[in-house]
């Protein structure tokens, strides 16, 4: 069963696809294309690149700038995901995040700052599009942070690619899509990491043709101790949550979701996702589960 | 532990904006990328295609083979058959990254003499995924006997084809970019190719052991490349292309 791992997006990305090995140039060739998505996005919307397209519009405030395909959806569905949750998801909290000391370009460990001090109440509101021209406009100076949007970006291209082959699985850094069974021809088996328990999983579910990703309290600490995840309306870290994890049809909605629901906190969480139908686990710090309609089986 | 049960779509409610447009994006996404890419990728399989089916039919002639020749040219079958990859669990087994194997190789008869005579076979084609440094091999052949079974085999070009002295250059396509290759013609013959200019997402290093082989072989018959066919298949394109413009 022919499975690959390469380092991208400041994580290990793995596709696995189930099979005998048959069409193996295809194969190849399918999975060249799909870590390709991974490096292309990353060039695109890595804001530890100042050369970046996303960087480069981030250093023209003011003005419509003309961007790829990737970079206008990812900003577009970003701004839609901050619209739905209230600004509880916020693409333009980069800043706060570099003051955070969530600045280092994981390849070379380099510290990599904006050269822009944005106001403390940028918010989604402050980016135009125009989805005639593909333009992008900042009305006022702000760094745009795309994490949870483009790795799942990346997974759901990269799924695509491998939609020939029916039964694959792709993990970045945890962020899954599984597609069709796995190697017994069952639904593909996904434990949900126990948030305090290192090794233990708190719940386990069968997905197939669906992501899986989950957002942790635990995983990417700044210096000085605290994760990864801003509560963009107050600029702290929401502390109800240790993790989130939501099943949906592709990885940039769940990852985009998971984001969006551990600032929300629980009860509001699961609100959102039920709203949108989404299926989705939350656990927080002391440990009690909260999850939708469809998983109550797994409470 | 409970498990759950999440694959449940039929019973979903209809898909919202947000989930709209998350499939939308991605598509749209997708489809640029594709059409970017589309029209290098026929051609690539076109040429590809067109590489594997090798010479023209009138070059074809068939040949017998005994039983060791048979295996080898089973051989690549029965080495993706006999990979052992982790069973199932992407998360804890060990990772484990697989090279492109090229199509099945051909057999190729060097030299096609009378059946009773040793010839030689040039296995230069077949994969060899753990060594793709290694020299092509030439072994000897046994005699043939009418029970074994019978391959269709590739006569080698045949006298050398009027080549213009002169520098020529000709470019390959792969869908991982370009590659230009510099062909030198001295006296009708091939003195040189090197690769000119690699504009693949990947570096040429991978194939640099494929420029000699052109003066050696006095064709763009280069070897396949495990891991880099795409490469090697760009590279022999773009030497045919320069060997175009030498006629």
């Amino acid at each position: 069963m022919p499975v690959s791992t390469k380092t991208a997006m400041g994580t290990l990305v793995t596709i696995e696809v189930v099979g005998s090995g048959e069409g193996a140039d295809e194969l190849g060739a399918a999975m060249d294309c799909a870590f390709g998505w991974f490096h292309e996005i990353e060039e695109r919307c890595t804001r530890f690149n100042p050369r970046s397209e996303l960087m480069q519009v981030c250093s023209c405030s003011g003005v419509p700038v003309p961007v790829s395909t990737i970079l206008y959806e990812a900003v577009r569905f970003a701004l839609m995901l901050a619209e739905e949750s209230g600004g509880a998801f916020d693409l333009t909290v980069g800043h706060r995040m570099e003051k955070r000391g969530f600045n280092r370009e994981h390849r070379t460990g380099d510290i990599v700052l904006s050269p822009i001090t944005p106001d403390d109440d940028v918010s989604f509101r402050d980016i135009a599009l125009n989805p005639d021209r593909k333009t992008i406009t900042l009305r006022r100076p702000l760094t745009l942070d795309l994490g949870a949007v483009a790795k799942g970006l990346a997974i759901d291209l990269a799924a695509r690619e491998l939609a020939p082959f029916q039964n694959f699985a792709i993990d970045a850094g945890g962020d899954l899509y599984l597609g069709g069974s796995n190697a017994h021809g069952t639904p593909w088996h996904v434990g949900i990491r126990h948030p305090r328990s290192d090794g233990q999983t708190i719940a386990s579910l069968r997905v197939s043709n669906q992501a899986v990703c989950t957002s942790g309290d635990y995983e990417r600490r700044s210096p000085d101790g605290q994760h990864h995840i801003l509560d963009p309306r107050t600029g702290e870290n929401p502390d109800d949550i240790a993790s989130v994890t939501v099943i949906a049809s592709g990885a940039m909605l769940a990852d985009g979701l998971a984001t969006a629901v551990f600032v929300l906190g629980p009860v509001h969480g699961i609100q959102l996702l039920s709203r949108l139908a989404v299926e989705g686990l939350i656990v927080t710090s002391d440990l009690r589960r909260y999850v939708t309609q469809g998983l109550q089986q797994v409470a | 532990m409970p498990e759950g049960d999440s694959n449940n779509g039929s019973t979903k409610k209809v898909a919202n904006g947000l989930v709209a447009a998350s499939c939308a994006a991605v598509l749209t996404v997708y489809t640029a990328g594709y059409i970017r890419t589309k029209s290098a990728v026929d051609r690539f399989e076109a040429q590809a295609a067109e590489r594997r089916a090798a010479l023209p039919e009138s070059k074809r002639i068939v040949g017998r083979v005994d039983g060791p020749r048979s295996a080898m040219r089973t051989e690549p079958a029965t080495e993706r058959s006999s990979r052992h990859f982790p069973a199932h669990d992407a998360a804890r087994a060990p990772k484990r990254i697989t090279p492109a194997l090229p199509p099945p190789p051909e057999v190729k008869l060097l030299d096609p003499s009378d059946a009773g005579e040793p010839i030689a076979l040039d296995v230069s084609r077949l994969p060899l995924a753990s060594d793709p440094g290694s020299q092509a091999a030439v072994l000897p052949q046994p005699p043939a006997s009418p029970a074994e079974s019978t391959v269709e085999a590739v006569a080698p070009a045949p006298s050398a084809p009027k080549w213009k002295d002169g520098t020529y250059l000709g470019w390959g396509t792969s869908r991982h970019g370009n590659i230009q290759a510099e062909v030198v013609i001295e006296q009708g013959r091939i003195a040189s190719a090197i690769i000119a200019q690699c504009r693949t997402r990947y570096s040429c290093s991978v194939i640099e052991q494929l420029p000699p082989q052109v003066a050696q072989r006095q064709s763009p018959d280069v070897d396949y490349v495990s891991g880099a066919t795409q490469s090697a298949d760009a590279f022999y394109f773009a030497v045919v292309d320069a060997l175009e413009k030498a006629k």
